[in-house]
């Protein structure tokens, strides 16, 4: 019974601020004198009603399946990596190198070569925030948003220079090579990079529930003072978690150059990019793995269907990104605890009507009584 | 005439009824004093009084005069005052600034002799002189332009009686103001209480120690489970009678301890030379030597903040030391970190239960494994068996008489008493060669305080070196066989356990050695 | 001019917003709530600014729009932040989302790829000469020629002093994030105080935001901040909080940034990566301040902030 309130609360509790954002968003969409309605209706059956859509909408939940767990899990730490942005882009960048460098390899050997050049450019890059943060208590958020910036620059640089194709027509690389390309499945947009952010998905899944570091990692967030008295000496474990998490987002970089964009652009990682919906997708799904999975599914959705609404409407589809914003502050209430947040004081608040109502009834007995 | 008078006032939070039909009254000009359990409800009374919190239902008078506080600054303007047990105080300004915080006094501009004009500024040349008259009303001893983050526990704790002073307040309320003083300090407050009462005030004084109750008021009232059951003239009850009101049975005052000359026996842990620094550089624990036998209790008395905190940060691996030497038996053990500790043999009760102990949000059966999760018995292949933690809990729970309403529920349902006896459990059950207990029983109720001395003496019993750091004097002089004594991060006297009386500890507490 | 004088006209150009931005930021900081929003409020600021300019011609109104549209996105962070008892950080960064989104969102419905006032707004012409500062020979040529709101942002720095610590408002604003609870039991409203500091950095951040579209090129394009409200955020850790400490480090980024303008100049093929510069200072910067914060620490471990 109690087990089914605390679901049904935290359902609730996502539901809300989604419903709120929507609410919000089809305001803005009826501000500038478009229907809301037929908007959201073009969103989700583009995305949702129909094999391709689904299978399209799965395609773009792989890589946000995997920034979303790279935030989610510092983020249960209590550890604010924003490097997931910087960690995908830069990792994307150096496997579109591999990619194209590479020519002739068997298509087994290159794909595993430019996913792990993803993963491990992902550490790299990654290792600075964590040494900075668990050995120097330099404030990891500062930093890893600072490098990002660094990121964006030394990429831009380096696609503009040496490695720019010039039969392009804009900024860009070269294109990998075929044998490093994810082929469409199904014939639809789906890739075995879907199957690969399930297997991460799967391997951190354990690590969340079943393992010694999940446990390690749950103390550290809420009380690392508790977790480093307890013995789990919590500046390596800072490492080892920002480690895995610049893996993953490395990962998540690399996997999208490699089954959708095939080369790098300034414009790889969109607008906001990819770490900034892997942290709207790790709020959603209050950092469990499986709420992450569901998040990113719903959010690719938007994505996905938010392509089709400029065919239909007048409304950008730019549209999301405000509806992600709105979200974000919508679930940052809930986020800290349930007492404080919105969902505990409407509880609250009911509470407190009903208690009132008990008082009133329980004064009137006593009366009752005296008379 | 009555100073405060509540009528059947509740107070509910959910299901759990803090107070429960209050019917009390204050007299005019007396020193009342509210005693109870930890957790009996004495804070959420004082809270309702003061505009802190609002009453569920019920009524409170104040000079006969029916009031509804919505805050303290109600309260207040009603000339009603509370000087916290955790003071409500700004660090960083000074004494005068803290006293006039929310009172300040803007600087003016006249024109003409005639248009007053207040500035946004604060003057605070006058601000300074009106806190020197109120010292030299009150003749206390403070130096109005020291910043507060310099001054000493006493000293504190008057700046918040002249906080509310200056506020004209004529009822004042005072929670455990004796808590962390030293012994003379404790005579010297209740010096400064006759003086407030010759000048006309109505102190209401919350305390579980019944010494002061029995020395200082002219009315006990006792509180228990949220209800009143009992109301006493003090001159017409005894300790024992009180003590046995509060819990509902007898108690006994003293623990009884068994007499074991240790001195015989091996060294278990030898701690030399220790030093450390804080944050800012000051050497807080200077040179700190002492050895600890089987079998042995060694007691820690001082001041709070006279390094007995950084003291068992260092020991139990939380804090490093830039001197010194740590040793279990044979084995070195300086600086290793918490878990090296727990694996050769240190138990760790930390001072800050919520903080260092446990996780208020985790599971029991996490926190009964806390720190001992990697062990082979919980975790394998980096994979904890959390059956086996669930059983271990079982176990626990019943071996250690851990009351709960909710078994798979998080540590935060837990009363100050059965979280401290999760921390127990989890240490004393590692079996550990010797155990650092740091104010093991603050905040626990009665029963819980005579389980864990009991537990402690056991541990005695079969052998093992205990390290007891506690600001509770009597605690301290109840179990240990020898005491040393802590002030300004030294040891600066050691005293035998049977020879101990709490005037001389006091005078080395507040660093007198002569 | 020569290189130097350039350097450091450029520097005192550069640090405007982000020593603004740093004002603003104090005051929450010093009430103990971290305002990460920074940077969406000056983009909005930035934005809404550029956007009234453009469809009315006037800057006084786009001043005051910008300002009061922070101010209603202060509010929002404020009532989330401190009456709803958010996570401020998270919020923060929901803040600056939606800023960056709602403005691209609006350029694309109306069809602009930016937002280009300078038909209506002379830049030249907005640059201050101060009469007799600007004969001084050496100094003249760094300290005059600004704009309004830089030199606004400069006399801020003393204005903000005084009112964190002569002021009744400043006391309290210390006091609330010093010790809530303290503040609570005298009676001050510490939800009003910490819905005040926050709403002055929303004001300040309009300004900024201004500065660096209106004032300064006449051109509003997305995300044109590029993390100056999180420099700004850096150079408060910096500065501990300390109002002329914060700014010393404002003034330091903006020296890192104009180094890296000024030099890529020299750099030839690679002056493109002369861009990473004022961020990687930032980084360095913060790592040494830590170091030096932390020299005496000997607790191990961390505390929940």
């Amino acid at each position: 019974m109690k087990n089914k309130n605390v679901i049904l609360s935290n359902i609730y509790s996502v539901l809300l601020p989604v419903i709120i954002a929507l609410f919000i968003g089809g305001i803005i969409i009826a501000a500038i004198g478009e229907n809301p309605f037929l908007t959201y209706q073009v969103m989700i059956q583009k995305s949702l009603f129909s094999a391709k859509g689904i299978l399209k909408t799965l395609h773009f939940a792989a890589p946000l399946i995997l920034t979303g767990l790279a935030i989610a899990i510092t983020f249960k730490a209590n550890i604010f990596n924003m490097g997931v942005e910087g960690a995908a882009v830069l990792g994307a960048f150096f496997t579109g190198v591999v990619g194209f460098s590479l020519k002739g390899v068997n298509p087994v050997l290159h794909v595993t070569l430019c996913l792990l050049t993803g993963m491990l450019v992902g550490i790299i890059f990654t290792l600075i925030p964590a040494v900075l943060k668990a050995y120097f208590k330099v404030n990891e958020m500062v930093v890893t948003l600072m490098l990002n910036y660094v990121v964006a620059e030394v990429v831009k640089f380096l696609a503009q220079g040496i490695f720019k194709d010039p039969a392009s027509g804009y900024v860009s690389t070269y294109a990998i090579a075929e044998s490093a390309m994810f082929k469409k499945l199904f014939n639809s947009d789906l890739t075995l990079f879907f199957f690969i952010a399930l297997l991460v998905f799967g391997i951190l899944y354990v690590i969340f529930k079943k393992s010694k570091l999940g446990f390690e990692i749950t103390a550290i967030g809420k009380n690392p003072e508790f977790a480093e008295a307890a013995g789990m000496n919590v500046a390596k474990k800072i490492v080892v978690i920002m480690l895995i998490s610049g893996a993953v987002s490395g990962l998540a970089g690399a996997g999208f150059l490699m089954s959708e964009k095939y080369r790098f652009t300034l414009d790889f990682s969109g607008s906001p990019g990819l770490g900034w919906d892997g942290m709207l997708i790790a709020l959603l799904g209050n950092h469990s793995p499986i709420g992450v999975f569901v998040a990113s599914v719903f959010y690719a959705a938007l994505k996905t269907g938010s392509e089709y609404i400029g065919l239909f409407t007048n409304v950008p589809k730019d549209i999301v990104g405000v509806i992600q914003g709105i979200l974000i502050l919508c679930l940052s209430v809930k986020f800290v605890s349930r007492n404080t947040g919105l969902m505990g004081r409407w509880t609250q608040w009911l509470g407190k009507i009903r208690s009132k109502r008990e008082n009133a009834m329980s004064v009137d007995g006593r009366e009752g009584e005296q008379g | 005439m009555n100073a405060i008078a509540a009528v059947n006032l509740t107070k509910k939070y959910g299901d759990f009824v803090a107070n429960d039909n209050i019917n009390l009254s204050i007299a005019k000009g007396e020193i009342t004093a509210i005693v109870g359990e930890n957790g009996a409800g004495k804070t959420t009374l004082m809270n309702m009084f003061y505009g802190l919190q609002r009453p569920t239902c019920g009524e409170i008078y104040v000079n006969d005069q029916k009031v509804n506080f919505s805050t303290p600054l109600d309260a207040i303007n009603c000339g009603l005052g509370m000087v916290h047990q955790h003071f409500k105080l700004v660090p960083s300004l000074t004494i005068f600034e803290n006293i006039l915080l929310g009172a300040e006094i803007n600087q003016r501009v006249v024109l003409k002799g005639r248009f007053e004009i207040h500035l946004p500024f604060i003057d605070r040349r006058r601000e300074r002189k009106a806190v020197d008259r109120l010292i030299h009303d009150y003749k206390f001893e403070l130096d109005p332009d020291e910043r507060v983050e310099n001054i000493s526990i006493g000293a504190k704790q008057r700046v918040e009686i002249l906080k509310m002073l200056y506020r004209n307040v004529d009822i004042l309320i005072f929670d455990e103001p004796t808590a962390v003083l030293t012994p003379q300090e404790v005579d010297e407050l209740l010096v400064n209480f006759k003086e407030l009462k010759k000048q006309g005030k109505t102190i209401i004084l919350i305390t579980h120690k019944l010494r002061e109750v029995m020395e200082v008021s002219d009315r006990v009232i006792v509180i228990k489970k949220g209800r009143v059951v009992g109301s006493k003239p003090t001159n017409q009850t005894s300790p024992e009678e009180i003590a046995a009101m509060m819990v509902g049975r007898e108690v006994m005052l003293q623990v009884n301890k068994e007499k074991k000359p240790a001195l015989g026996n091996k060294v278990a842990y030898r701690v030399s030379g220790l030093s450390t620094n804080n944050y800012s550089g000051k050497k807080v624990l200077n040179n700190i030597s002492f050895e600890i036998r089987e079998g042995e209790i060694l007691g820690v008395a001082g001041v709070e903040g006279n390094g007995q905190s950084e003291l068992v940060k260092v020991l139990s691996g939380l804090m490093v030391s830039t001197e010194g030497k740590v040793q279990l038996y044979d084995e070195d053990i300086t600086n290793k970190w918490p878990n090296e500790l727990r694996k050769s043999g240190v138990g760790i009760i930390p001072e800050d239960r919520y903080a260092q102990g446990l996780c208020k949000e985790m599971s029991l059966s996490d926190n009964l494994i806390a720190g001992y999760h990697s062990d082979g018995k919980f975790c394998r292949y980096g994979i904890l068996d959390k059956k086996n933690a669930r059983k271990n809990r079982d176990t626990l729970l019943e071996k250690y008489d851990i009351r709960v309403a909710d078994p798979e529920g998080a540590v935060s349902q837990l009363s100050g008493g059965n979280a401290q006896k999760v921390i127990i459990a989890r240490e004393f059950d590692s079996d550990p060669k010797v155990l650092i207990a740091s104010q093991p029983t603050r905040g626990v109720d009665i029963g819980s305080i005579e389980f864990i001395h009991n537990k402690l003496l056991e541990l005695r019993r079969l052998n093992k070196a205990i390290l007891l750091v506690s600001s509770e004097l009597s605690e301290i002089m109840g179990l240990s066989d020898r005491i040393i004594v802590m002030y300004k991060g030294k040891i600066v006297g050691e005293v035998e356990g049977d020879k101990a009386d709490s005037s001389r500890l006091g005078l080395l507490m507040a660093g007198i050695t002569k | 001019m020569n290189l130097v004088d350039n350097i450091l006209y450029d520097m005192l150009y550069h640090s405007t917003p982000i020593l603004l931005a740093v004002l603003g930021g104090l005051f929450a900081h010093k009430a103990n709530v971290l305002n990460i929003g920074l940077e969406g409020m000056m983009l909005t600021g930035a934005f809404s600014s550029a956007l009234v300019v453009m469809l009315t011609g006037s800057l006084w109104l786009g001043l005051v729009i910008s300002v009061l549209l922070t101010l209603v996105l202060g509010l929002v962070f404020s009532f989330l932040s401190v009456t709803l008892k958010s996570n401020f950080i998270i919020t923060g960064f929901g803040i600056n989302l939606f800023a960056a989104a709602l403005s691209a969102f609006v350029l694309k419905f109306m069809k602009l790829a930016n937002i280009n006032v300078s038909s209506v707004v002379d830049v030249a012409s907005l640059k201050i000469h101060i009469p007799l500062l600007a004969d001084i020979p050496i100094l003249g040529s760094i300290l005059s020629g600004h704009t309004a709101i830089t030199y606004a942002g400069y006399i801020l720095i003393i204005a903000a002093g005084i009112v964190l610590y002569h002021t009744k408002f400043g006391v309290y604003v210390r006091v609330v994030g010093e010790n809530e609870e303290a503040a609570k039991s005298v009676g001050i409203n510490a939800n009003a105080v910490k819905y005040a500091a926050v709403l002055i950095g929303a004001a300040l951040c309009a300004l900024a935001g201004m500065e660096l579209s209106v004032e300064r090129l006449a051109l509003f394009t997305n995300n044109m901040t590029a993390g100056r409200g999180f420099i700004a955020i850096a150079a408060i850790y910096c500065g501990r909080g300390e109002p002329l400490k914060c700014a010393l480090y404002a003034l330091l980024f903006g020296l890192a940034k104009s180094l890296a303008i000024n030099l890529a100049l020299f750099a030839g093929p690679i002056s493109g990566l002369f861009e990473i510069v004022p961020y990687l200072t930032i980084v360095v910067v913060l790592f040494m301040v830590s170091v030096i914060q932390n020299r005496n620490n000997n607790v191990r471990g961390f505390k929940l902030e």
